[in-house]
């Protein structure tokens, strides 16, 4: 599929050493979270590289022993995605803090860095380089490069690179990349990672092979791919003097209220002009005469206004009910399943959507005996750890599940997806979301909304067992009662035993209101002992 | 063969009444009308005391047993496959105990349920529940188990100046050594050849029955001598009836001095609740409480005293049923302490039940019994047939007391003492309950 992708913005914007530090929060600290980490960064970049450009994806993961003696391991991840246009690749890959992603809008990463501190990592734990194998829709030639960072000086070195005609209409990116690692330890996680990713990608193709052996294959079941995220202005409520300055030195607007206008969302001619009359500032001033001083006081103004339309919500990329369903559905072939995407809402000038979906029944594993399975979610990306302090998991625990019918433990999944521009992660871990009163409240609702409708159908299923049983409790007298009538009127002068039982399956049906055949199964099923 | 042909129509005539009641269900089924038994409802709630004729009977109220009713469902089953079971008995000429009807019906229904598991279901368990679809049965038809040739374990025993004659033998009941005849379980099908007997004495305990009769009271006072051992079956009770009925001899029971020997007397006289539907034929309004009574061992003192603590309940009434001069007891104080049996809780349950609470709460005067019975039986009424004057002063002692006293007590007093002393005076004084 060619998609009519957008094109990407890169800017390079910071200094590498930084890494150093970032190392230990971007979560390679040890080689089973490396190894973990490293698959996640490149799995994440594969979805953004395709479902953000709406493309079906076929995501490859495959992780391999590299070395007989060491923990070496090769992770290779494919996508069929919009590609990287050659020139950029050495770059993208090979320089710390070069990212598409420093724009505003919904996308899996954080900060786009995870997949080049993986290739650092792996660069100085094995010392073997990165291949990319890259090609764009519109290209006729498929490119490849072998690259390496210079640390120090925080630039890409190619080792090897080259190129092909393509014989076939292939577009994506392939990345290899070696780092010791810890499979055996590793691999729960990584096998859970990537089936909580199944669940949220229904669209997707996704193979998984491992270093044992195994293959998974999650075949995709939906053709419909959520809303991608659109690119926009930022809030003003999320205005901070160093966005400000950014607009001021980059910019090129003639008056400070244009630069207003255009640069935030819900600020038009009139509240571009109060907010300036606030702040004392002269509307027709040009933006680069003002101060910081007067920016910070500018700052402060939009901060406290109280009367911006709320953020938009086109930046968020909701996965939508359908796709909610059909990935629970794949995964775990629940009798019962249903979706809520809520109306988005803001916390501090960030929007954000609260999702939830919940099957029920199937193939849907035991809960424990408090509450139920969680998924937990943010931006897509599946939290797996630190569950217990995550406000989702506080919220669930809080909801009394009897009143929806649901005797825990009970097979049933609870996936709660928050999507915002500013998801607000607790700890450096972003493992869990805090406790922000809006998103918690949204959280409830939404589950309480699924939930209702998962006690109807529970309801419903549990009158019809009652309805059933009751028939059964009948039923099964039925040959007794025949037999008894016979044996006093006597088969054949009297009544025929064939006909009685004919009738008293009809009339028990009749009062029922269940088919006379299941009926008949029931009073086939008695046998009269001694 | 007179017997022979009773017998013969008795079946016969229970055949066709089992038919056209079961007929009539059968042809609602082909109508597509749902199956239903209707018959009188055997509850405490649905038997009437009916003071005229002093007998406990079925009241007017119907159930209906449906097929389509998850609560009744089994019950229909088990009514039907009973009814066939004793149709089949029936045409066949065998006379089946109700422990045979048992056996014969209770076999494994097993049937599978909508999750395709199997199940195993008795069509009855325990005997008692045959036995209840058997009354059931009974009311429902409105023919009795006797009638439908139907046994039970015999159970009754009598001796005395009496012939009958049973089936084709004539049997003198005089001359059983030291056995007895045991009633059978149709008594109808007994003739009374010849009677030399003034009354008839019914002891409640089995033992008390042999040492009287080793002792040859019967023959000295020109008695006919039953036991029941215990609570009455049917059998007794009807020749119990026949004696009062057809030989107009009267009739006077000997029980424990306890709730349970009280209640024994009643279910002569007037009936049982479970039976109520039997009460007109098997019940003996005639039949005299002789003893063992509370004021023959405490005396008409301790029951002077009580009765006036009830005199809030029951008015003045009961002043009149205390003679004058007050009888003394029959055992002295040494005695007593001998012989009487401190009550337990049970009994003091048993006999609230039949006095009713309030009587109770005003006599019992041990606060761990009281505070037990408040608990367990406040604003019980009591049977209408126990809250006579005489009852009451009877039943009074027994919660003033708490004490009980089994017949055996005034047997080892001395054999000579109840067989010369106690029986003859009551009787000779007409120092009864009637």
């Amino acid at each position: 599929m060619s998609a009519a992708a957008p094109p990407e913005r890169y800017r390079a914007i910071s200094p590498a050493e930084f890494f150093y530090k970032y190392r230990e929060i971007a979560g390679f600290s040890n080689p089973v979270r490396a190894l973990y980490q490293a698959v996640r960064e490149l799995v994440e970049n594969a979805l953004d590289a395709t479902d953000s450009h709406g493309i079906l994806p076929n995501i490859k993961i495959i992780i391999e022993k590299a070395d007989e003696n060491r923990e070496f391991y090769r992770v290779t991840v494919e996508d069929n995605g919009i590609g990287l246009p050659p020139h950029v690749v050495p770059e993208a890959f090979g320089r710390v803090l070069f990212s598409s992603k420093y724009i505003l809008r919904q996308t899996r990463g954080m900060f786009g860095l995870g997949a080049k501190v993986a290739i650092l990592y792996g660069q100085m734990t094995t010392g073997r380089p990165v291949e990319v194998i890259t090609s764009q829709p519109n290209l006729k030639r498929i490119y490849y490069f072998k690259l390496r960072i210079d640390i120090n000086k925080n630039e890409p070195i190619i080792i090897e690179r080259g190129s092909w005609r393509k014989n076939r209409d292939w577009h994506g990116t392939i990345v290899s990349m070696t780092l010791e690692g810890d499979w055996s330890r590793a691999k729960q996680r990584i096998k859970d990672y990537i089936l909580r990713t199944a669940v949220v990608t229904p669209y997707a193709n996704i193979v998984f092979i491992t270093p044992d052996g195994e293959i998974y294959y999650y075949e995709r079941v939906i053709d419909k791919l959520p809303r991608p995220p659109r690119e926009v202005k930022p809030h003003p409520y999320g205005v901070d003097l160093e966005l400000m300055k950014r607009i001021r030195d980059n910019g090129s607007f003639s008056t400070v209220k244009e630069m207003l206008m255009k640069s935030f969302q819900g600020i038009g001619n009139v509240t571009a002009s109060s907010l300036l009359e606030i702040a004392g500032i002269s509307p027709d001033l040009n933006p680069k005469s003002l101060s910081d001083k007067q920016l910070l006081e500018l700052v402060n103004v939009m901060k406290n206004y109280k009367r911006f339309r709320s953020p938009t919500s086109e930046a968020l990329s909701p996965l939508g009910e359908e796709v909610i369903k059909a990935g629970l559905k794949r995964i775990y072939e629940p009798e019962f399943v249903e979706a809520v995407t809520r109306k988005p809402s803001a916390y501090q000038g960030h929007p954000f959507i609260v999702e939830v979906g919940i099957a029920y029944g199937g193939k849907v594993p035991l809960s424990n005996d408090k509450y139920p399975t969680l998924l937990r979610y943010a931006n897509k990306i599946p939290l797996l750890y630190d569950e217990g302090s995550d406000v989702t998991t506080d919220v669930v625990k809080s909801i009394s599940w009897e009143q929806y019918l649901v005797k825990l433990p009970a097979p049933i999944i609870v996936l709660v997806h928050i999507c915002s521009t500013k998801v607000p992660f607790k700890g450096v871990g972003k493992e869990s979301i805090a406790d922000v009163k809006e998103i918690r409240s949204e959280v409830k609702l939404a589950i309480q909304e699924v939930a209702r409708k998962l006690r109807a159908y529970l309801s419903k299923k549990l009158k019809e067992e009652e309805k059933k049983k009751r028939v059964v409790s009948l039923a099964k007298y039925v040959p007794e009662v025949v037999r008894a009538l016979t044996i006093i009127l006597g088969d054949g002068r009297g009544v025929k035993a064939k006909l009685l039982e004919e009738k008293l399956v009809e009339i028990v049906s009749l009062r029922t209101g269940i088919p006379k055949d299941e009926v008949y199964k029931v009073v086939k099923s008695v046998e009269i002992g001694v | 063969m007179a017997i022979s042909s009773v017998d013969k129509y008795a079946r016969q005539k229970s055949i066709e009444i089992l038919r056209k009641k079961f007929a009539s269900i059968a042809k609602r089924i082909l109508e597509g009308k749902r199956p239903v038994l209707i018959m009188p409802k055997r509850v405490l709630s649905n038997t009437i005391y009916d003071m005229k004729k002093k007998l406990l009977l079925l009241g007017p109220e119907m159930k209906r047993r449906s097929l389509l009713d998850v609560n009744e469902a089994r019950k229909f089953m088990q009514t039907l496959l009973m009814a066939s079971i004793i149709y089949e008995a029936l045409v066949n000429d065998e006379y089946p105990t109700i422990r045979d009807l048992y056996y014969r019906g209770k076999h494994t229904i097993s049937y599978r349920d909508i999750l395709g598991r199997l199940h195993h279901e008795n069509t009855w368990d325990e005997q008692r529940e045959s036995d209840a679809v058997i009354r059931d049965i009974e009311v429902f038809l409105g023919v009795l188990r006797e009638e439908m040739l139907i046994l039970s374990k015999e159970k009754g025993k009598v001796v005395g100046n009496l012939v009958i004659r049973s089936g084709d033998d004539v049997i003198d009941l005089s001359k059983m050594g030291h056995g007895a005849y045991a009633i059978e379980p149709t008594p109808d099908l007994i003739e009374f050849k010849d009677i030399d007997a003034e009354f008839v004495l019914v002891v409640e305990k089995d033992a008390v029955f042999q040492q009287l009769h080793r002792y040859g009271f019967w023959k000295k006072y020109k008695a006919i001598l039953i036991t029941s051992a215990g609570q009455p079956d049917r059998a007794t009770r009807r020749f119990v009836r026949r004696l009062s009925e057809e030989l107009k001899l009267p009739i006077y029971i000997l029980t424990d001095a306890d709730p349970y020997g009280w209640y024994i007397y009643s279910v002569f006289k007037i009936g049982s609740i479970t039976l109520s539907y039997e009460s007109e034929r098997l019940a003996t309004p005639n039949a005299k409480f002789i003893g063992v009574s509370m004021t023959d061992i405490f005396g008409e003192e301790e029951a002077a005293k009580n009765i006036k603590k009830l005199t809030s309940i029951f008015g003045k009434d009961l002043k009149n049923v205390l003679s004058k001069p007050r009888k003394k007891p029959y055992l002295s104080e040494k005695e007593r302490k001998n012989y009487i049996i401190k009550a337990k809780k049970k009994d003091v349950e048993r006999a609230v039940e039949l006095v009713g609470y309030d009587v109770a709460d005003k006599l019992i005067s041990n606060p761990e019994i009281k505070k037990y019975i408040r608990q367990r039986k406040m604003g019980v009424s009591g049977y209408p047939w126990f809250r006579t004057p005489e009852w009451i002063k009877e039943i009074s002692i027994f919660f003033s007391k708490l004490a009980k006293l089994e017949i055996e007590a005034m047997a080892s007093k001395g054999l000579k003492f109840l067989a010369d002393t106690y029986i003859p005076t009551k009787i000779e004084t007409g120092d009864w309950i009637d």
